[in-house]
C-alpha cells in the first residue's frame, strides 16, 4: 500500500479514536493541525501506546530525543515525519 | 580456660532457636557485651552478646541450624590459639543438615519463597549458584510459578463451580508473586497526605514547553523527586532480611507501566546517581519501550523502591500493593479542585507512618517552585 500524507493521517487519527475510547474520550473531532497532547484527548500513557503503534507500524525507531511536538505533535507532523524518515514525497 | 556463649531463651514456650547469622568467625577478639550473632523464633529476633572478652576458638552452629535454647553457640578463649573443648555438653536438637547459607543466597531464597532446606549445597555451601542451578532444573516457568505460591500455605481447594485453568502470562506470573509476597512477607500499612497540585502542574509545564516534549514529564519529574527523598533517608531503600535492616547500596526505581492488558514495574538502576534530565530520559525511555511490549528482563527486576499512578483511570485514591523486597511505594492518582492525594504503602517492620509522611512531604512539590 502507497504511504501517502492523506492515508498516514487518516491511519493515526483512527489509532488516536481507539486510545481515546479506553478512557471514555471521543477523538473523532481531532483535526490534523491540532496539537495532540494540548487536545486532552489521550494522556501519556495513551501517548506512549500510540507512539508504540507508531514505531511498529512504520517501522521507523524513534529515539527520546526525536519526542517532541515539532516532529510528532499533531496529525500532519506525525505523517510528515513518517514520509520523511522513509524519503517519500 | 574457654567460655561458651550459648544459645539464650527468647520465649519462655520456645525450647529451640534458629541460628540466623554470626558476626565472628574463629579467631575474631571480642569483648564483653559485643553482638556475635542472631538467633530467632518464630516470634522475635535476638542479637547475643558475648558476657566475656576472649578469642573466637571456633563455631558450634551455623546459619540455619535450629539448636536447643542453652546448647552452645560458640567457644572463647583466652588467646586464638587455646584449643576448643571438644564436647559439647549437649548435641544440638533438630540441626538441619544444611550448609552454610550465603547473604545473597538468603536474599535469594526469600525472593523467590524458597526453603534453604529445599537446595542442594554446593561444596556444603547453600550460594547464589546453587540456588540459580536449583531454579533452572525445575525450568524457567516452574521457577516462576513457585515464586507465585506462599510458603508454608496449602494449596486452594479446587472450585466447586465448572470451569477451565488457563496459564497465566509471564506478567500475570510476576504480578501474582508481587501480590503474594507483599500477603506473606511484608506488614503493610498505608498513610497519605494532601497536597496542591499547581506547583507540580506548572513546574512540569515550563519544563516541557521549553524542551518542546510531546509527553508531559510530570510523573518522571515527581518520580526523580522521590529518588531524591530516598537518598536523604535510606532506610526508605531497604528490607527486613533475616531480622535485620536490609539497606540497599543503589535506589533501583521501580515505575508501574499498564500496557494493554500487561502491567509492567519497569526499573530505572542506580537512579540516585542520576540528575533531573537524564532520569526523564532513562523513565521515558523505559516507559515508551514497555508500551511496545520490548523491556528486557533486567529492566522488570530488582526494584528497591517504587512508585505508581492510577491518574489514567482518574483513580483519587489506591493502595499500591508493595514489589517484592521493598518497603516503600508511592501512590499517585488524579486530583480534584486544585489537591491531590498522595500516598504511600509501606512495610512497617521497618517504616512507621511519620518516616513515610517525612518522604511524602518532601514529594509534595517540585524542587524549584
Amino acid at each position: 500500500m502507497t504511504l501517502t500524507k492523506e492515508s498516514l493521517i487518516a491511519a493515526i487519527k483512527a489509532k488516536i479514536v481507539d486510545i481515546a475510547a479506553q478512557t471514555g474520550d471521543d477523538a473523532s473531532e481531532l483535526e490534523p493541525d491540532d496539537i495532540i497532547p494540548a487536545t486532552g484527548l489521550i494522556d501519556s500513557t495513551g501517548l506512549l501506546d500510540l507512539l508504540a503503534w507508531y514505531e511498529k507500524t512504520y517501522d521507523i525507531p524513534l529515539s527520546q530525543e526525536e519526542l517532541t511536538i515539532d516532529n510528532l505533535g499533531s496529525l500532519t507532523r506525525m505523517a510528515e515525519f513518517v514520509l520523511r524518515r522513509k524519503s517519500l514525497p | 580456660m574457654a567460655t561458651p556463649i550459648r544459645a539464650p531463651r527468647i520465649n519462655n514456650n520456645d525450647d529451640e532457636v534458629k541460628v540466623l547469622a554470626f558476626d565472628v568467625q574463629p579467631g575474631t577478639l571480642v569483648k564483653s557485651g559485643q553482638i556475635v550473632g542472631q538467633i530467632e523464633t518464630d516470634k522475635a529476633v535476638l542479637d547475643v552478646e558475648s558476657p566475656a572478652d576472649g578469642y573466637v576458638l571456633g563455631l558450634l552452629a551455623k546459619p540455619d541450624d535450629v539448636v536447643k535454647v542453652g546448647s552452645i553457640l560458640l567457644w572463647l578463649g583466652e588467646s586464638p590459639d587455646e584449643p576448643m573443648p571438644e564436647a559439647p555438653d549437649e548435641p544440638k536438637a533438630g540441626a538441619r543438615a544444611l550448609g552454610e547459607t550465603t547473604a545473597k543466597a538468603r536474599l535469594l531464597l526469600s525472593k523467590h519463597g524458597l526453603r534453604a532446606d529445599a537446595i542442594q549445597p554446593i561444596d556444603g555451601r547453600i550460594t547464589v549458584e546453587a540456588i540459580e542451578k536449583h531454579l533452572a532444573a525445575r525450568g524457567g516457568s516452574q521457577s516462576a510459578v513457585n515464586r507465585t505460591m506462599a510458603p508454608d500455605r496449602s494449596p486452594e481447594p479446587a472450585p466447586d463451580v465448572p470451569g477451565v485453568a488457563v496459564s497465566l502470562s509471564k506478567e500475570e506470573k510476576g504480578m501474582a508473586a508481587t501480590v503474594l509476597w507483599h500477603r506473606d512477607q511484608a506488614v503493610a500499612g498505608y498513610v497519605e497526605i494532601e497536597y496542591d497540585l499547581a506547583p507540580w502542574a506548572e513546574y512540569a509545564k515550563r519544563l516541557q514547553d521549553e524542551k518542546g516534549w510531546m509527553m508531559s514529564p510530570l510523573l518522571s519529574l515527581m518520580a526523580w523527586r522521590l529518588t531524591q527523598a530516598v537518598a536523604k533517608n535510606p532506610r526508605l531503600n531497604a528490607t527486613l532480611l533475616n531480622g535485620q535492616r536490609y539497606e540497599y547500596a543503589t535506589i533501583n526505581l521501580g515505575f508501574t507501566i499498564q500496557a494493554g492488558e500487561a502491567l509492567y514495574l519497569a526499573v530505572v538502576r542506580d537512579a540516585g546517581q542520576m540528575d533531573e534530565p537524564t532520569f526523564v530520559n532513562a523513565l521515558g525511555d523505559l516507559q515508551r519501550r514497555a508500551a511496545g511490549h520490548k523491556l528486557r528482563e533486567a529492566e522488570t527486576s530488582g526494584a528497591t523502591i517504587g512508585f505508581s499512578s492510577m491518574e489514567r483511570w482518574k483513580v483519587t485514591r489506591h493502595i499500591p500493593i508493595l514489589p517484592p523486597q521493598t518497603a516503600f511505594m508511592v501512590a499517585h492518582a488524579a486530583g480534584r479542585d486544585g489537591k491531590g492525594i498522595l500516598g504511600a504503602s509501606y512495610d512497617h517492620r521497618i517504616l512507621n507512618g511519620a518516616q513515610v509522611v517525612g518522604a511524602l512531604r518532601h514529594l509534595a512539590r517540585p524542587a524549584t517552585n
